[in-house]
């Protein structure tokens, strides 16, 4: 380790006094650079065609004109996010309900099975035309369609995180005699809740899915609206800039999922731990005399 | 009773007993939805009767047999997407688990996929690649990239010190540690994310045919719905069911041969099989 540290040191030096870290920082941004340099001057040069790859330069270009000069991505963006959350909502509390119903209850399990079986082979999606030509086109059928594709996940991840109870535990528990509620309180929930965040993780990002295929076949509003309009007028600077616009939303959606996760399951890290334990002690400190 | 009849009867009369429970309440199902839609409590139009799906079922299968070219169709596009973008996922997680630079200066980009709704690629694609079966190809493939990848690289990140220092101890190479410690370690994993890749690859090709195709099950599906043909639309529905077992299933038992040593009767059929290959070597 010691040898290690004073390579890395001497490395250092050499590099003009440039951490490790801020010389990978460096590296990366050298690396990116050069593919975006490659990829401007291949679109210049002739090589790739302007019509189908866009160049950087006019995809920023674009970036300035949806969100500044036109400023016509923000209605679409609250189109679909109103939507992703409204389905996201739905879905969840149809898919931990249900996870719940079927995991407490043995019989419901046994007979539920198959069913779960053939749903999780048919690609959900799938059904987005059938709920159109059921609810008709507008808001009711995206959310619907929404619901679909992302009640699965919390569905499955609840219906898991509730059964696989571990039996030692269980025993303890009954041993000292807890009632029913109190093994769901204080053993089953804190083992099955970090499990159902995930599936709520994994069901915004379906949601987001969702509603941009719903937005394709109806094509009126939203991203995945605009995007398909876009790239049928071969205005394909705009379209990858709605693109990384998303690519901006995902990411900031999973990192927003992992601060809830952190704040809501906090006995799964340190952190969490120490900030509800302050606070425990705070409030318990005048009662004990601290 | 039980002691004159072989043990392959009462086998299936356990399974007799287990399977009619759950085919009464199937039949059960069927007839309270068949009588709501007949006494009018559900729109025929919305959700049509259960003998209805039936007909349309043996109409597209039997009697006309259009399923069969969009089966087929589809069936390829995932096959060929999921492979396409299985190969790329799975060399690029083994040159990133082999070197940390790799990975370091690849990863911020699969992130970036990763965090793209795949989805939303679909207009893009089908402008690259054509209306025909390459489009579908390529989202199956983009689709399915990063649950294969990310499977894979966790799968041989993972070290057991303790075995790789046995296989140090007995003069192991980097290349042997690798091919007989870190794959087969790799390998439950790896098909768990094979298996996610498949049916996220089914999606892909099932949504690019939504957008623009002429041919596949996705194409049919919404052909018949705007017809308002419900009854055809959901027996299409359940074709994309029968594609996604065949293919979840055919991961299956892949996963049941290749990773044999997971499961107790494939290890002991594994080393039957073994056994006798050796006998027949020494001649006995």
């Amino acid at each position: 380790m010691a040898a290690q540290d004073t390579m890395t040191e001497g490395l250092a030096a050499r590099s003009g006094g440039l951490s490790l870290r801020q010389r990978r920082t460096l590296l990366h941004a050298l690396i990116f650079l050069t593919l975006i340099g490659l990829w401007e001057a291949g679109a210049r040069l002739g090589v790739l065609d302007p019509l189908f790859y866009p160049r950087p330069t006019s995809i920023l270009n674009s970036f300035y004109l949806i969100y500044i000069k036109n400023g016509n991505v923000w209605f679409n963006l609250y189109a679909t996010m109103s939507l992703v959350i409204a389905g996201w909502i739905g879905g969840s509390i149809l898919g931990v309900g249900l996870g719940a119903l079927v995991g407490f209850n043995a019989v419901v399990r046994r007979f539920l099975k198959p069913y779960v079986i053939v749903l999780e082979a048919t690609p959900r999606i799938a059904v987005a035309p059938l709920l159109i030509a059921a609810l008709g086109f507008g808001a009711s059928s995206k959310i619907a369609i929404i619901i679909l594709v992302c009640f699965f996940a919390p569905f499955i991840n609840t219906l898991s995180g509730v059964v696989n109870v571990n039996e030692d535990k269980l025993e303890l528990f009954r041993s000292l005699r807890a009632t029913k509620m109190q093994v769901l309180r204080k053993l089953v929930l804190p083992d099955a809740i970090p499990v159902i965040m995930a599936g709520e993780r994994l069901a915004l990002t379906a949601a987001l899915s969702g509603a941009l295929v719903a937005e394709f076949i109806q094509r009126d509003q939203g991203m995945g609206a605009l995007i398909l309009v876009y790239t049928r007028n071969l205005n394909m600077a705009s379209s990858f800039a709605c693109i990384f616009t998303l690519t901006i939303l995902g990411f900031l959606i999973f990192r927003g999922m992992e601060w809830v996760d952190h704040h809501i399951a906090y006995w799964k890290n340190e952190a969490g731990m120490k900030r509800i334990g302050d606070r425990r002690r705070r409030q318990l400190g005048p009662q004990v005399g601290e | 009773m039980s002691d004159i009849t072989p043990n392959t009867d009462t086998r299936f009369d356990n399974l007799l007993f287990r399977i009619v429970p759950h085919l009464i309440l199937f039949a059960l199902i069927l007839v309270i939805w068949e009588a709501a839609v007949r006494l009018g409590f559900i729109t025929s139009i919305i959700i049509p009767r259960p003998t209805a799906i039936m007909g349309a079922i043996v109409e597209l299968y039997f009697v006309k047999g259009t399923i069969y070219n969009h089966f087929f169709v589809t069936l390829t596009e995932a096959v060929v997407g999921f492979l396409i973008g299985a190969s790329v996922a799975v060399t690029l997680a083994v040159c990133s688990a082999l070197s940390d630079p790799f990975k370091r200066y690849v990863s911020p980009y699969a992130i970036v996929l990763n965090v793209t709704p795949g989805i939303a690629l679909t207009p893009i694609i089908i402008a690259w690649f054509g209306y025909g079966m390459g489009s579908k190809i390529a989202l199956a493939a983009v689709l399915c990239f990063f649950p294969i990848f990310v499977n894979t690289l966790t799968g041989l990140l993972q070290r057991d010190e303790d075995r790789e220092e046995l296989f140090r101890s007995v003069g192991a190479s980097n290349a042997q540690i690798f091919r007989k410690l870190r794959v087969p370690a790799a390998l439950p994993l790896l098909f768990a994310g094979m298996k996610i890749g498949l049916t996220t690859a089914l999606i892909g090709a099932v949504v690019a045919e939504f957008s623009q195709a002429t041919e596949g099950v996705g194409v049919l599906m919404s052909r018949f719905s705007f017809q308002l043909d419900m009854a055809s639309s959901l027996a299409t529905l359940l074709s994309m069911t029968l594609i996604g077992l065949i293919l979840f299933y055919s991961m299956e038992f892949l996963d049941d041969r290749i990773v044999f040593w997971r499961r107790e009767t494939r290890r002991a059929a594994a080393s039957r099989a073994k056994a006798r290959a050796w006998n027949a070597r020494m001649g006995q």
